[in-house]
């Protein structure tokens, strides 16, 4: 596989469809105009379009080709501009392979690759239906050319001289449950953005159908709408539901060595490998509909943007868990997670300064509530909803914060951010710095906040813990500059 | 923080100082702007107010609280971290591993160039920090010192 290689000639649809899918308004264009257009230009207007949507397609591809030798992934592109790319195997951060059904007969796959360069949000590579063989041999020479420092963890089988080894996974592996994936897709907040979108639909209904409804059964109109709303948001919900149940359809999580790798979904399976030694953090998530449920989402926080269709672009490693089996079963998986629930009152809110994250999201809302309640009457009354919900939103901020230092090199963080309930497992090394904050009037009670900032993607999650008690924060702070 | 740490160099005042004239002229600009737009567009009066009003105060308000902003910003330099302290009603502390920096950038605009001053901002792989200003020679020492800790193997 040394030699420059094309890919696919089925990978020429992926680009004629992609080229169709952002200048699809072009036709529009020139059916609009076509009677307002001579016949010459029709003419140059035909031939620009069969250019554009055919000729270039087909050159770029013609002209994209990608080798993979033993020390690097080199891909050639580029028509007038030719790019020339080598990315040796240690600067790899994912290897993501993603196989629609009709390319699974033809053992065919895109493929993308990652490394942690600051460049922009693509990936650095994207090859369209490439053979399957392609990302074993990349993952396989990955294994071999593995950096021995980088990966203390690695078991001593973990580079194999053959490259074939590579398609056996041998370490422990993970198949969500039937039940739990369910549970995941029932609770997922997906529905949301969904509802806003339906919600929009109905409201752009012309009036005059809406009205001829009302005025035929004007006795109705009231549970007319209602039935309506609840219509609305079944499909939505409905659909939140589908859309998780492919994407995570038979999820699965294996480790070979010292690569994580993740497969799911349906019609496009969707596999993903990361090296355990280039994860930055792991994140535990719970909305407060999974909090009642005791089912935790696991992701890892990489240095680059694989899984750009996962919650919030974060790998995603066990979709659906239960807060008692989670740390058990992540264990196996990531060594340096502890094995049991750590206890997390070391960082916890103290008692007293509980209102004061109520009090600084009442501040937040405060000034929207009243202008609306002064300006847009009768309908601003309905943002006094907002104040029970801000107040609950600190109390609930308040009763989640956690964290504790577990060893010399980690340390476990807990938040409770817009309902949500996030827990972070950082190791020092991967802390790339740490900010207190305060205020004059914080110091007399002992209080301080505390950030600290892991790389996530091409920038930063920053951990926020806020009104810690100021002798734990200092304690953090000095382990950390020590 | 511990009594290692370190104020900017004293001269950082007086740029400081600078930049409020230079907002100062900056308002007066706008402000002449505006009241020309009054008398020859007929724009509204009360925006020249503002405008003078803001010209006049805002540079005051700067130009007090720059003995503040002297004394409660620090610095420090050990052989492992760079910490930064700031703020006087909002305090923050800051501390960055030598190890985490991925570079140093030294930037110094035509004042700092002056005073024989550098800006020196401090970039890990997830953030990046400032310190507005540093004696040149302080700078490079930095610079140095973290360029000698990246010759050893780093692994991110």
């Amino acid at each position: 596989m040394t030699n420059p290689r094309h890919s696919h000639v089925l990978g020429l649809i992926t680009h004629l469809a992609k080229q169709l899918q952002e200048y699809w308004f072009l036709f529009i264009l020139l059916v609009w105009q076509w009677g307002n257009l001579p016949p010459l230009w029709r003419g140059v207007a035909i031939a620009a379009l069969v250019f554009w949507f055919l000729v270039w397609p087909i050159t770029k591809w013609a002209t994209l080709t990608y080798a993979v030798t033993p020390d690097a992934v080199i891909i050639h592109s580029g028509i007038f501009v030719r790019h020339h790319l080598h990315i040796p195997y240690p600067r790899l951060q994912t290897v993501q392979r993603q196989q629609w059904f009709y390319l699974r007969p033809f053992h065919l796959e895109t493929l993308q690759l990652e490394t942690a360069s600051h460049e922009d949000s693509q990936p650095e590579v994207r090859l369209p239906a490439v053979p399957t063989s392609v990302a074993d041999t990349i993952n396989a020479y990955r294994r071999q050319t593995a950096e021995p420092t980088a990966t203390p963890h690695a078991p001593s089988a973990a580079a194999p001289d053959n490259p074939a080894a590579a398609t056996s996974p041998a370490g422990p592996s993970y198949r969500i449950t039937r039940r739990a994936l369910t549970q995941f897709a029932l609770t997922s907040t997906g529905v949301i953005p969904l509802v806003v979108v339906l919600l929009g639909i109905y409201g752009k209904l012309p009036k005059s159908w809406e009205n001829q409804a009302i005025d035929q059964v004007a006795h109705y109109a009231l549970p007319l709408l209602l039935g309506g709303v609840i219509i609305v948001l079944i499909i939505g919900w409905l659909g939140a539901y589908l859309w998780v149940l492919l994407r995570y359809y038979h999820f699965t999580l294996t480790r070979t060595g010292d690569q994580l790798e993740t497969v799911k979904g349906f019609f496009q399976r969707n596999t993903v490998t990361a090296p355990i030694a280039r994860i930055q953090a792991v994140r535990f998530k719970q909305n407060i509909l999974r909090q009642w449920l005791h089912l935790q989402t696991v992701q890892v926080l990489l240095a680059s943007k694989a899984a750009t269709d996962d919650d919030d672009h974060d790998l995603v490693l066990l979709p659906a868990i239960t807060q008692a089996q989670l740390y058990a079963t992540l264990h196996p998986f990531i060594p340096w997670v502890p094995a049991t629930a750590p206890d997390l009152t070391d960082l916890a809110v103290p008692r007293q300064a509980r209102w004061l994250l109520s009090r600084n999201a009442l501040l937040v809302v405060a000034l929207p509530v009243i202008l609306l309640c002064w300006l847009w009457q009768p309908w601003g009354w309905l943002s006094l909803f907002l104040v029970p919900l801000a107040y609950f939103q600190g109390q609930f901020a308040a009763r989640n914060t956690g964290g504790r230092r577990l060893s010399a090199d980690l340390i476990v963080l807990q938040t409770g951010h817009l309902w949500t309930r996030e827990t972070f497992v950082v190791r020092r090394r991967q802390i790339q710095s740490m900010e207190v904050n305060f205020s004059v009037w914080m110091r007399p009670k002992h209080l301080a906040h505390l950030t600290v900032n892991v790389r996530h993607g091409n920038s930063k999650q920053a951990i926020e813990l806020r009104y810690l008690p100021a002798e734990q924060v200092q304690a953090l702070y000095d382990w950390y500059t020590h | 923080m511990s009594p290692t740490s370190h104020h900017l160099p004293p001269r950082i005042k007086r740029i400081w100082g600078y930049s409020t004239l230079g907002s100062f002229l900056f308002g007066l600009v706008a402000t002449g702007l505006l009241y020309w737009a009054q008398i020859g567009w007929h724009w509204p009066g009360w925006l020249v107010v503002v405008s003078a009003v803001i010209t006049l105060v805002e540079p005051i308000v700067e130009a007090g609280l720059i003995p503040y902003r002297y004394r409660f910003t620090r610095y420090q330099i050990t052989p492992v971290a760079v910490e930064i302290q700031s703020g006087m009603v909002f305090k923050k502390r800051l501390a960055i591993p030598i190890a985490r920096v991925q570079d140093v950038t030294l930037k110094a605009g035509p004042l700092l160039q002056w005073q024989k001053l550098t800006q020196v901002t401090v970039a890990t792989a997830a953030t990046s920090h400032t310190i507005e200003g540093l004696e040149l020679a302080t700078a490079e020492q930095l610079r140095e010192h973290i360029m000698q800790l990246a010759q050893e193997a780093r692994h991110d």
